[in-house]
């Protein structure tokens, strides 16, 4: 299968005036402003297949909506080359804006003072749907969004989670082949999210297309992308299955123990990295920690790779008395904030 | 490849039904803005013309009687309400704030877009004028045809003023705020045009600065085909100069919009 997406060594910087604070710096920038270069994107390079669901993951500032904004063909990539629906996207051409859709989800896309129905209206004529189609589609979207109620309500008098619906019903309305979606799921609660998680699922298994999502809320991430990108300033640091990154990563292996064991003696028994352990309840050379999380016992939480659980069992086993044990999975967000924490 | 000429027409007629629900959703701030906007220039010519001839003891200026400023300014207030809004300035405050990413996306030319939208209300209110003027015509020995063409005046007036404000407006390409460029323009307009004041009061070696510019058109030049001033040749003189404008207009936009997108840097998140 051909990619819908090639991304090719792109790289993004912008240029800005930088101001020292002050009324000095005030003037300073009237006269003789200074100006700084920001390396967004770093060379970065992947290809995406047609009906995919992939997530771009990564702090502030990484290069998630920079990444976005090329793609769609807001701005151009300052080196490198990078081609959607086999085109490039800074050209704009009419046939490729009427087959992608960007939503952002801290930008308003609709007409505040009017209710939805006539900017949906709108958004049909301008990407010449036919009549019987745009019904059909409106009809499918609202139900699927549970917003038929509300279509004909002014979208200002609507709430945040009702306005991200409505944005994605004008977003969907052309059928878009390629969707871009940034933090969608920003400020909704957990219903809103829930309901907007199980449309874009759906949306992208039934009309097979192509959906890159940029989230920081890592449920949005697990729950709908079969592949996530990590970028961390500016370039890629993780391609591949989101559970991979998971199964492949640490997992946490919690012991509870009837002795107390102090950290140090603990990592020189467990061959593992003091910084590895977590220790609560009663230490033998250290504070209480939360004793009553723990029934009074203490509890060792050790970060491990999974092959090395057995290991450390074995050496733990040796010089401590187990009352139980469980393995607890790394949660998504934990192991993307350690990769970030991690000089790789 | 030039994708040619847009001929989608039925997008520009959903923009133009849009901009005019938008423009009237709410019937009071629209009625406000609407005669607010026409009673200031209109209060402001009265109270100079009161202090020019009744306090001041003036009767004849520039060759108009106390009358004759009475009867421009009451015609004038039929014009004044069509030229430009403030489009341009949400072009700007677009440009600024990144908002106008969204409109790049859409299979539509966003200058056009938001002049439609714009025009919207305007179209409506010629609409209004023209009747009242038509309803009024006897009354202030206004020539119906002459008030019909007057109108076609002042709508090509309305594309020249967008046409140069949003040329301006992409100054906010370069700048990142382009507000106050758009300010002075309309000071000029104010002042150009002779929604405040005739120009034919303008000291007659200086006619040339508002014949150099096309704000003549927005209010002065349809004031003058009402009131049946100017002969049929001059109208059409006067006609090729606005066609010309139109042209300079189209072509400041597409220089200004061309180079200006390539510099776009989408901010705001």
């Amino acid at each position: 299968m051909n990619p819908i997406i090639q991304v090719s060594n792109v790289r993004r910087s912008f240029r800005s005036t930088k101001k020292e604070e002050g009324l000095k710096g005030t003037f300073k920038l009237l006269l003789k402003p200074e100006f700084q270069e920001h390396e967004a994107l770093k060379g970065v390079t992947f290809d995406i297949e047609e009906g995919s669901f992939v997530g771009l993951i990564g702090a502030n500032g990484a290069g998630k909506t920079t990444l976005l904004k090329i793609l769609s063909g807001l701005i151009p990539p300052t080196n490198g080359q990078a081609v959607v629906l086999g085109q490039d996207p800074f050209k704009r051409a009419m046939s490729f804006r009427k087959s992608i859709s960007l939503v952002m989800g801290q930008k308003a896309q609709l007409w505040w003072d009017l209710p939805a129905v006539d900017a949906f209206e709108l958004l049909k004529a301008i990407y010449s749907v036919p009549e019987k189609l745009y019904r059909e589609r409106l009809d499918t979207l609202a139900e699927l969004l549970d917003v038929k109620k509300l279509l004909n309500t002014q979208i200002r008098r609507l709430s945040l989670g009702e306005r991200m619906k409505m944005e994605l019903i004008g977003a969907l309305i052309h059928w878009p082949k390629v969707i871009f979606l940034d933090e969608p799921t920003i400020g909704l609660d957990v219903l809103a999210a829930h309901k907007l998680r199980e449309f874009l699922r759906e949306f992208n298994q039934r009309e097979k297309a192509t959906i890159i999502l940029t989230s920081h809320n890592m449920d949005d991430i697990e729950r709908l992308c079969s592949r996530v990108l990590i970028l961390k300033q500016g370039e890629i640091v993780f391609d591949g299955d989101p559970r991979k990154l998971k199964q492949s990563d640490e997992c946490r292996l919690r012991l509870r123990l009837m002795e107390s064991p102090a950290a140090s003696d603990f990592a020189a028994i467990a061959h593992v990295p003091e910084t590895a352990i977590e220790i609560s309840g009663p230490t033998a050379n250290g504070p209480p920690g939360d004793v009553a999380d723990d029934e009074g016992t203490p509890s060792v939480r050790i970060t491990l790779k999974r092959t090395q659980i057995a290991g450390v069992l074995q050496a733990v086993l040796a010089k401590y008395t187990l009352i139980d044990m469980t393995i607890e999975e790394q949660s998504l967000e934990k192991v993307i904030q350690r990769l970030y924490e991690s000089g790789t | 490849m030039n994708p040619g000429p847009d001929t989608n027409w039925r997008w520009r007629w959903a923009a133009l039904k849009n901009g005019f629900q938008d423009a009237t959703a709410y019937r009071l701030e629209f009625l406000f803005e609407v005669l607010g906007s026409a009673a200031v220039p209109a209060a402001i010519q009265w109270v100079l013309w009161y202090a020019l001839f009744t306090l001041g003891g003036a009767t004849e200026i520039a060759g108009m009687t106390y009358m004759d400023m009475i009867h421009y300014t009451w015609i004038s207030l039929l014009f004044t309400q069509i030229r430009g809004g403030d489009h341009d300035f949400e072009l700007q405050e677009m440009i600024r704030s990144g908002s106008l990413s969204t409109y790049l996306l859409r299979p539509c030319s966003v200058v056009e877009f938001v002049w439609i939208r714009g025009v919207a209300p305007k179209l409506f209110l010629t609409g209004l004028a023209l009747v009242t003027g038509l309803l009024l015509s006897p009354i202030l020995g206004l020539n119906p045809l002459n008030l019909i063409t007057a109108m076609g005046f002042a709508l090509i007036g309305n594309i020249i003023h967008y046409q140069l404000g949003a040329a301006l407006a992409a100054v906010a390409f370069w700048w990142e705020e382009g507000y106050s460029i758009l300010m002075v323009k309309n000071m000029l307009v104010s002042l150009l045009s002779g929604e405040l004041l005739p120009l034919t009061l303008f000291p007659a070696h200086y006619h040339w600065v508002w014949k150099s510019t096309p704000f003549y058109l927005y209010v002065f030049a349809p004031v003058q085909i009402a009131q049946g001033r100017w002969t049929p040749s001059e109208i059409l003189t006067h006609l090729g100069t606005a066609l010309i404008w139109l042209v300079i207009g189209w072509g400041l936009i597409r220089l200004s919009w061309g180079a200006g997108v390539r510099r776009y840097q989408s901010l705001g998140g």
